[in-house]
């Protein structure tokens, strides 16, 4: 496989992320606030990969998103090297998040009516009004190097592993440098829970980006680094098992 | 940034809603388009018809049923005013021409009009486009739209009024009111006007007299066509049709006539009338269009943000991947204004096209021919639904705006 197609890195080198004095509160149904996150201190270093593992409702989706940006935490920063993201003003975060975060859902969410290129360099059109023929090189290597051969299938037709392989290649469009996973095999059938989660492994391995995976699938989880725990305590980074 | 295929994206999944939005909007364009065109059209038309009518004179009556019956030949019996009128109006300083109106026969269906060679020119105005203008009693010219071909012999029948006989046939009607004896050679044909009259078969005054056993208005059975009509008795008729030498005439005329025993009038007076009425319809119609174009833009309003709350997490989705908010503003705006757009586009063509298909069965109804032509208030009309249909657009564009990632992705 040309892994060197997958690890260009024109977005900068994978940094550490640092959660420092995380508070997310979040209210009930009966209007009571309660604690989603309660981070003290937690790194993830440059380019590691690191599943995340934790009963539902723990707030393994909100720390990818607290990661990404999606949100502001109530207290404390997230910072990406020595960029405070939590402190960016909103246009400034959506920069930052384009050139450096790739998420990969677990429903994939694709857009139907485009076909697999489509998708992929979807990320593209955000910032240029033209793909260039770089772009469109660089979207096929990455669907060569998820399996994907036919760049014309509209998304609405693929199998489900198929679409979460398209899902990862358009994560990876940019070259990000922080690779946030949100139970990416957790609507796949084993055989391909097992295909997808490999590859999405290998390529963020190959790309140099840093993996932050959440799951529940305890093969994914074998194949990272470390592995945290969410939902007893302190976030604290263990060899997985 | 370019947002066009995501917007195409959308539209290709909203495939038939923004069929159906689109023909929505350019229905409710197409009725307004097509009110403000026709009632335009129907004016001008009108208007031109009258162009040759300055100063009408008639018994006194309906001015509006001598309007209808002069310059647009609707069958109606009339009261007919002293033929010796005619003689003293052709002397008369302050008339440039005057010419008598006869109507009342028919021949397959068309109005045959008895006047003088002047009139029948329109004042000099109109040569023939084929053969000559009549030039002895017994010929007969014809409109553009006379189902008659040069030379043919024509039998007026004596019509009914109210009754609207089909045009180019013979009906059981005319066939058993036939003047017997009495024929008409066509000798030449009319450029089209546009006007009814088009449809009508112009003859000698003199010809309709003597066909109805009257005499021919002069002392000589051969005399000249046309005034001075010499004869013992002249034969009344139904309307005079008076060009003054000016303004001023005009209106001294309009004064003289209006009094012993006739009426006279400018037939601009009642369609000026006959306008304001048209004119409160129109307004009326056009009022409920609009009416009708800001309802259906209220229902594909709502249609459309109910649209785009399903599709908050796909739009939540595009923030996640890196969009800036400004690109899913414009994915949504410009889906949505593309379909206003669109719908007011198809709705000038489908106006345009609704105008000319009433045209054409109003024109075969009265022989007025309505041109159609798109005027600024049609335009100026549809830009303002364009306009208010792209202002509406950009409240889903806030909502989905202002809506945070998590949130939308949390479907």
């Amino acid at each position: 496989m040309p892994a060197s197609t997958v690890s260009e890195r024109p977005a900068g080198a994978a940094r550490p992320l640092h959660f420092s004095g995380i508070q997310v509160d979040h209210r009930d149904g009966d209007g009571r606030p309660f604690r989603v996150l309660d981070i003290p201190d937690f790194v993830v270093s440059a380019g590691a990969l690191i599943g995340l593992r934790g009963p539902s409702g723990s707030g393994k989706t909100s720390l990818l998103h607290l990661a990404a940006g999606f949100f502001l935490p109530d207290a404390g920063s997230i910072s990406w090297g020595d960029v405070v993201v939590s402190a960016l003003p909103g246009a400034a975060r959506d920069r930052w998040r384009r050139e450096t975060v790739g998420f990969v859902f677990q429903d994939f969410h694709l857009v139907p009516e485009l076909d697999v290129l489509a998708n992929i360099t979807l990320p593209a059109s955000f910032s240029g009004w033209r793909q260039t023929s770089d772009q469109v090189a660089r979207a096929t290597a990455l669907a060569g190097r998820m399996g994907l051969t036919d760049l014309r299938r509209r998304a609405a037709v693929l199998s489900r592993g198929e679409q979460q392989r398209v899902a990862i290649a358009r994560a990876l469009f940019n070259a990000p440098a922080l690779l946030l996973a949100d139970e990416p095999t957790a609507s796949l059938d084993p055989a391909h829970a097992a295909e997808v989660g490999s590859l999405l492994v290998e390529v963020a391995h190959e790309s140099g980006a840093t993996l932050l995976c959440a799951s529940h699938d305890p093969a994914l989880l074998a194949r990272m680094q470390q592995v945290a725990s969410i939902g007893d305590g302190p976030l604290q980074l263990k060899v997985a098992a | 940034m370019n947002p066009l295929p995501m917007v195409i994206a959308d539209l290709r999944a909203l495939r038939w809603t923004a069929a159906a939005i689109v023909t929505l909007v350019a229905l409710a364009v197409a009725i307004g388009v097509a009110i403000g065109a026709q009632e335009r059209a129907l004016r001008q038309a009108s208007t031109k018809a009258a162009d040759d009518f300055d100063l009408l004179i008639g018994a006194p009556g309906s001015q509006t049923q001598l309007v209808m019956s002069a310059i647009y030949l609707q069958p109606e019996a009339l009261p007919l005013i002293d033929g010796r009128l005619i003689n003293e109006l052709a002397r008369d300083p302050r008339v440039a021409a005057v010419a008598p109106l006869a109507f009342g026969d028919i021949a397959r269906g068309h109005p045959v009009i008895g006047t003088t060679l002047a009139f029948a020119s329109r004042w000099g105005r109109l040569p023939p486009s084929e053969g000559r203008l009549f030039a002895r009693e017994g010929e007969a010219v014809l409109g553009a739209d006379v189902t008659y071909k040069l030379g043919d012999k024509i039998e007026p029948s004596h019509a009914i009024a109210g009754h609207w006989p089909k045009r180019g046939v013979v009906d059981e009607d005319e066939a058993s009111r036939r003047h017997e004896g009495h024929a008409y050679v066509a000798v030449g044909r009319l450029p089209r006007l546009g006007s009814p009259f088009d449809r009508a078969i112009l003859v000698p005054v003199e010809s309709v007299w003597e066909v109805h056993g009257l005499g021919n208005g002069h002392a000589a059975e051969d005399a000249a066509l046309g005034p001075p009509f010499d004869g013992q008795r002249l034969p009344g008729v139904p309307a005079l049709v008076v060009k003054p030498r000016a303004v001023a005439d005009a209106y001294a005329l309009r004064a003289r006539y209006r009094q012993g025993g006739t009426m006279a009038f400018f037939p601009a007076e009642v369609l000026v009338g006959l306008y304001r009425t048209l004119g409160d319809v129109g307004q009326v119609l056009s009022v409920a269009s609009v009416l009708n174009a800001v309802l259906i833009l209220a229902a594909i309003f709502l249609l459309l943000v109910a649209v785009t709350g399903l599709r908050r997490r796909r739009y939540a989705v595009l923030r996640a991947l890196g969009a800036p908010p400004a690109y899913v503003l414009l994915v949504v705006w410009l889906g949505m204004a593309g379909l206003v757009a669109a719908g007011c586009l198809a709705g000038l063509g489908l106006g345009a096209a609704a105008t000319l298909a009433v045209s054409g069965l109003f024109e075969v109804q009265t022989g007025l021919r309505l041109s159609f032509a798109l005027g600024l208030a049609e335009l100026a009309q549809v830009g303002l639904i364009l306009l208010l249909g792209s202002l509406a657009a950009l409240i889903p564009a806030a909502l989905s705006y202002r809506r945070s990632i998590t949130a939308g992705l949390r479907g």
